[in-house]
């Protein structure tokens, strides 16, 4: 067995302090908080071994947070601002001859948004790793619980790719609990999901980075709302499904009003009925809203399966509330 | 009396579906595969705006790069020469880069070092490029080759050495976006990124880019916000221009149809790169029109997606 004792106890107080700090939030700065923070991250850095099959820690480990997320990714920080994220852990691990690799925790303050951070992208092969992970060339990414994993070599070897398993299966194993996914996906249809399309989010940003809908935040979202964007195909044909969760009924409301005005070009209909247009392409593009929920079909290649998709939709999120 | 104002129109995806926003770059991005570039001929000119015709210069070769992704420095060097030689209407390479700087000059070469997304400028393009510019008379302490903190406003010359990725918040990274950390306010760039090209006319930037030499080495087309090594691939190039709203147009066809390739269905680049057409219509910094934009293509012809 690779762990050794010493590895075993650090494991232990690390469960011991993450189960007992919990989530740590960093946005507004007291020193409490920074403490929390400082000794989530140590628990981190207590949990990795220093050495692994010859690859040994280059240099000291690093801990990003809100507010110099940007002094790690200056051009992508607003990804994971866009999610509840608190803190990034990074350790970097090399060996003389051969590839780096790099060690990256990233501490979320819901399971629901560490699953929303895992689906920003889904390319890779599945492997069974915490709750879900993917792992394709070099570069291993899982969540569990409350974290965001991703563990990469510069370049993938036959030999590193074990050692990228284990270092996973490290941090997995120290964190014993399983997070919930968020509720909103349960009221997608899943006959025609195609599951590497499911995205989990919040805002505009995160929209845009998977899908242009438009310059300007027309369904009004913010950290307050809950996204699903998916696509279907069914009977040969492709629909994309937008489900939105507001707060209540007339942020909901609002948001149907603004997008049927600004992109059907249409007066919105009462709750309940489905407003659906042809668009210049031919495909077809309609809202429904149920109450604080907005469901939009986009791209649709056929009329039936945006009907279908409203209906489905509709039943689901009954059954849900 | 009472003024009345227009409504302020929002861009939709729907406008890209009509070919009605972003002009043809709209069409990139979901023309369904529309024939974009006029093809290549004879009589190369710079690019100049009152006579709006860019040409590129995209060269290949296989043995650019080898086995675990080495770089082939001597190849890179031949390539570089060899398109500069076709840009410039040179038959020697000393002749062709004289052209571009002087020995008096101080010269900026602004590549790309971006840590966490790793699509870093290859060494062997700047070495070459270092070595060309020593070549052609500037002095070695004349000569700034840099990313972050390059002293801009003491150069006289600036060579644009960037990479291409597809981008999360920009659409497309490649020559626009390399002068980002000329702005002390970079994020100021980004999502919208629509004003990037002013950049290009910052008082200490303006008028001293001379040659864009595009690291096409080894692209990245995947979404990001971080590098999946999935989504890189080796395309084995360099481009050489001027002109870098052109530059960064046919670099988004070409990762537009990477893209395509790899996932077997449309996939666009979102958002889109509304920057480039910036570029062009607000500052007018170039050409985003394919019908402007000669693409002169050497060497390796396998999978040249343009």
């Amino acid at each position: 067995m690779y762990l050794g004792a010493d590895i075993k106890r650090e494991i232990l107080l690390f469960a011991f302090i993450f189960l007992v700090l919990g989530p740590v939030p960093i946005m507004s700065i007291h020193r409490h908080q920074e403490n929390k923070t400082t000794s989530a991250a140590a628990a981190f850095a207590l949990l990795l071994p220093e050495e692994i099959s010859g690859w040994k820690e280059s240099r000291p480990d690093e801990v990003y947070g809100r507010e110099n997320i940007f002094d790690y990714m200056d051009g992508a920080g607003e990804i994971y601002l866009a999610y509840d994220f608190q803190f990034v852990f990074v350790r970097e691990y090399v060996r003389a001859n051969s590839p780096s690799l790099m060690v990256e925790i990233y501490q979320m303050s819901s399971s629901e948004d560490a699953f929303g951070v895992f689906t920003q992208d889904l390319d890779g092969n599945e492997v069974n790793l915490g709750q879900d992970a993917l792992y394709a060339a070099g570069l291993l990414r899982f969540w569990k619980d409350k974290i965001f994993v991703r563990i990469m070599a510069d370049k993938e070897t036959a030999e590193i790719k074990p050692v990228i398993m284990k270092l996973g299966e490290i941090i997995v194993a120290a964190s014993p609990q399983e997070g919930i996914r968020p509720s909103l996906i349960s009221a997608v249809p899943s006959a025609g999901l195609r599951p590497k399309t499911l995205r989990y989010f919040h805002t505009l940003i995160s929209l845009n980075s998977h899908y242009f809908l438009a310059g300007e935040n027309v369904l009004n979202l913010s950290s307050d709302t809950q996204v699903v964007l998916t696509q279907y195909e069914k009977e040969k044909s492709r629909a994309r499904l937008l489900l939105v969760a507001y707060r209540s009924p007339n942020q909901a409301e609002a948001a149907n009003k603004q997008f049927v005005k600004i992109y059907l070009k249409d007066k919105a209909l009462p709750e309940g009925k489905v407003q659906s247009n042809k668009l210049e392409d031919g495909q077809f593009a309609g809202i429904l809203r149920r109450n604080r929920f907005l469901i939009i079909v986009l791209d649709a290649e056929a009329l039936p399966l945006a009907e279908w998709l409203f209906e489905e939709t509709s039943q689901k999120l009954e059954e849900e509330n | 009396m009472k003024k009345t104002t227009k409504p302020r129109k929002v861009v939709t995806r729907r406008d890209f579906i009509k070919g009605a926003a972003l002009g043809s770059l709209g069409i990139a991005l979901y023309g369904n595969g529309r024939r974009l570039f006029a093809k290549s001929g004879p009589g190369v000119a710079l690019f100049a705006a009152e006579n709006p015709q860019s040409t590129i210069v995209l060269i290949r070769n296989e043995k650019a790069i080898g086995t675990g992704d080495a770089i082939n420095p001597a190849v890179v060097q031949e390539m570089i020469d060899t398109a500069l030689k076709e840009f410039s209407g040179e038959q020697d390479a000393a002749k062709a880069w004289a052209k571009f700087v002087r020995p008096d000059d101080t010269v900026g070469v602004k590549f790309t070092r971006c840590g966490y997304m790793r699509v870093h400028t290859e060494q062997p393009v700047i070495d070459a490029i270092v070595k060309r510019v020593g070549e052609a008379g500037v002095a070695q302490n004349r000569i700034i080759a840099q990313d972050g903190g390059l002293p801009v406003a003491k150069c006289t010359v600036l060579i644009n050495v960037p990479t291409v990725k597809v981008h999360t918040l920009t659409g497309i990274a490649v020559s626009l976006k390399n002068y980002i950390n000329f702005s002390p306010q970079p994020s100021k760039y980004h999502a919208p990124s629509t004003n990037l090209g002013e950049i290009y006319l910052f008082p200490e930037v303006k008028g001293k880019t001379r040659l864009i030499i595009v690291d096409m080495l080894r692209p990245y087309f995947g979404p990001g916000p971080q590098i999946n090594p999935l989504h890189r691939w080796n395309y084995h190039g360099i481009m050489v221009g001027t002109d870098p709203v052109a530059i960064d147009s046919v670099c988004l066809q070409i990762c537009q149809v990477k893209r395509k390739l790899f996932k077997g269905e449309d996939w666009p680049i979102t958002p889109p790169p509304d920057n480039i057409f910036a570029a062009d219509k607000t500052y007018k910094l170039g050409t985003s029109d394919p019908a402007k934009i000669k693409v002169i293509k050497l060497g390796w012809e396998k999978d040249f997606l343009i």
